[in-house]
């Protein structure tokens, strides 16, 4: 019992004392929720500035990244930290969650740090993120047009696009022999028993859930039968087919682990990376609904916490990571696609990085015309997520 | 003249309390505290702009909503299920610790004489290597093309999906990681009867099956209580053992329940409310374990 206590106690005494802990009453949001149809443009304040032009790097020290782990280049870090003389630190995390405690944690400070359009305007409101100096960022006209000035943040003020990629399911065609129309029923199959896995992640499952029931194909819902029904139907998952969860798709399909498992168009990509000696890419493919209106597609930023230590220094680091040679090799190393305009899917085939067979994990801009999105959703709705969520992982 | 002997009275009657100070300090800050803290999180109906529980450090602000939601849910509903399979993992885990380590513990204090300090460092020695490691290293060996179904198949049993969620993995997992600290007291205990009680027993013509049942078995009583209540503790709040082993919601523990709430997600009230449930639960146990070691001490007396 004591051990509960104490790892219990950790968590709990690091919640206290945060910025951001006005209560929220009655569920909803007091901050703007972004939406293609409903850009937002997010405020800076007057006490929150970004940092002025033409500073001086800083040197020497840490500089301190907060990231997934595996997402970014070890060599793009290495080059970095030795041309500005700093020593280059992940702190890593495995979900949002996660990244926001971390960067809440009292007296801690990160110099960047990788969210998404889901938990950005939190973030903000919560001046947790200080807006950019674009002087700093010429690299930006090297993205595809509509995110230099995207929907969940206007005139790219807190954020520039890191990644972009799609949801879709990961399978080994060496034991799959055939994939249904609707491909998401390769993980309600029983004969794949004790090797499905789905993301750890409750908007992908659930939301994948949703699609693939036929339920409906807004993946925000707030509507609670709606997410109960695609939860049961999670449920059923674990007898049929004794299904796990994690966010590493990228591993377990080509060692083989996985027969099928739910993943981004990013673990495709990088899969190829970890395939045993002497197998070859053709051992697995990658499936994603054919219409475009039925696509799961998203995208992570890059952003500066406010609690930086080397804002200018974040802000080069930001521009290297748009830089089309440092994008490449950040890319060839991690398989997520940065919205680079220079890399479009005969690029990256041409240069090698694509295997034929999973042409389609690249991303293109038309998917994001008619793709689903993960919106930041109002708090009632979160919770509601959140309690169902939890009733799949009581495996009830 | 003062008399040495009151002056040295004086002394140990403040040196007492003076000993006691560390291990007050100890329960104060590490578990009244900590435990105050999961309290003011379970009992608050307030929470942040993440969503996360506001601390009621006031006890008059306290709220028992989301307290009593969990209770329920644990007697009748979700959780019921996490609840049963915490409790049937540990009981058969003990099971085993008690069928395995008893044989164990009994023949390093009787048996082994010599060697007894080498069977003894045999017995301690998988905690040289970190608990995750040793739990990783299974997960090795089970894995579909593992040397465990590797020697199985030399006997022509077909190869089993042994890390697929399966309750026996995690039972057995479980065993493996807790049986040393089941050992340990066990021997402690084994070790201190009087090996003339043992001796009189047979003189009185008894054999020594019967004399372990009647004398021994009663004389250790309070050390395989011990040794059980030590294992079963932390065994019911474990959450890492099957997050390894299995993975699979099927075999969710309560430690993984609350991990999910307190480590993954801001609805840290939750989590607390099943901490503080858990809690209840264990020092019930741990309530009867005290009158058990008080009968018993009374009884040898």
């Amino acid at each position: 019992m004591w051990l509960t206590v104490g790892l219990g106690a950790a968590p709990l005494l690091s919640a206290c004392g945060d910025k951001g802990s006005a209560s929220i009453e009655g569920g909803k949001a007091p901050y703007p929720l972004a939406r293609p149809s409903h850009p937002v443009t997010l405020s800076i304040k007057d006490s929150n500035p970004p940092i002025d032009d033409g500073l001086e790097p800083e040197s020497g020290g840490d500089f301190k990244i907060l990231n997934y782990s595996d997402y970014m280049a070890p060599g793009v870090m290495k080059a970095f930290g030795k041309k500005h003389n700093v020593n280059v630190q992940v702190t890593p995390y495995n979900n949002y969650d996660e990244m926001l405690a971390k960067i809440r944690a009292p007296g801690e400070s990160f110099d960047l740090v990788f969210p998404g359009p889901s938990v950005l305007s939190k973030m903000v409101y919560a001046e947790l993120l200080q807006p950019l100096n674009h002087s700093y960022i010429p690299n930006l006209a090297n993205l595809w047009q509509e995110y230099q000035d995207p929907w969940y943040d206007r005139q790219a003020r807190y954020t520039v696009p890191y990644t972009i990629y799609g949801t879709g399911v990961l399978y080994r065609t060496d034991r799959v022999s055939e994939v249904p129309a609707n491909g998401y029923d390769l993980m309600w199959d029983k004969q794949y028993a004790g090797k499905v896995y789905i993301l750890d992640d409750l908007g992908e499952a659930i939301g994948m859930s949703l699609l693939r029931n036929g339920i409906t194909t807004d993946i925000n819902t707030g509507n609670a039968e709606y997410v109960s029904k695609a939860t049961d139907s999670l449920i059923e998952l674990i007898d049929l087919v004794d299904v796990k969860v994690n966010i590493n798709a990228y591993s377990e399909i080509p060692e083989g682990t996985a027969t099928v498992h739910q993943g981004w168009s990013g673990d495709a990509i990088a899969g190829q990376y970890y395939l045993p000696k002497g197998v070859t890419p053709e051992v697995y493919a990658y499936w994603r609904p054919d219409e475009p209106t039925e696509r799961v597609i998203g995208s992570d930023v890059i952003a500066i916490p406010k609690s930086a230590q080397k804002p200018v220094l974040a802000h080069l680091m930001i521009n290297d990571l748009l830089d089309e040679k440092i994008g490449l090799q950040n890319f060839g190393w991690n398989g997520y696609q940065p919205p680079i305009t220079k890399f479009d899917a005969d690029f990256l085939v041409k240069e090698g990085y694509i295997p034929k067979n999973i042409m389609n994990a690249v991303i293109v801009p038309e998917d994001f015309d008619s793709g689903l999105t993960f919106y930041e959703v109002s708090p009632a709705t979160e919770a509601l997520w959140r309690n169902n969520w939890s009733r799949f992982k009581a495996g009830a | 003249m003062p008399d040495p002997k009151i002056g040295h009275d004086r002394e140990t009657r403040r040196l007492w309390p003076a000993l006691a100070l560390p291990g007050t300090f100890w329960l104060i800050a590490l578990f009244l505290v900590p435990i105050y803290a999961v309290m003011a999180v379970a009992f608050s109906d307030r929470i942040n702009l993440f969503g996360e529980p506001i601390p009621a450090w006031n006890p008059v602000d306290w709220q028992f909503g989301t307290f009593s939601t969990v209770l329920q849910e644990s007697v009748s509903g979700i959780y019921q299920e996490v609840w049963i399979r915490t409790a049937i993992y540990s009981f058969w885990a003990l099971v085993i610790c008690i069928v395995v380590g008893y044989p164990v513990a009994y023949y390093t204090a009787r048996l082994a004489g010599r060697r007894r300090g080498l069977v003894l460092a045999l017995i301690l020695a998988p905690w040289w290597i970190n608990y995750i490691t040793r739990m990783l290293a299974w997960v090795n060996l089970l894995q579909d093309d593992g040397y465990v179904n590797k020697f199985l198949g030399l006997f022509g049993f077909a190869p089993h999906s042994w890390l697929n969620g399966s309750s026996f993995t995690v039972v057995m997992a479980l065993a493996y990681g807790y049986l040393p600290f089941f050992i340990i007291p066990l021997f402690a205990s084994l070790d201190r009867i009087d090996g003339r009680l043992l001796e009189a027993s047979r003189d009185l013509g008894v054999n020594s099956v019967r004399t372990f049942w009647a004398v021994t078995l009663p004389l250790s009583r309070l050390g395989l209580i011990t040794a059980i209540v030590i294992t079963a503790l932390p065994m019911a709040g474990d959450y890492y053992t099957n997050t390894i082993v299995s993975g699979s919601p099927k075999t969710n523990m309560v430690g993984n329940q609350i991990e999910l709430f307190l480590l993954n997600g801001p609805q840290k009230n939750l989590g607390a409310s099943i901490v503080l449930l858990l809690s209840i639960v264990l020092v019930f146990f741990m309530a009867y374990y005290l009158v058990l070691t008080q009968r018993a001490s009374r009884d040898t007396r």
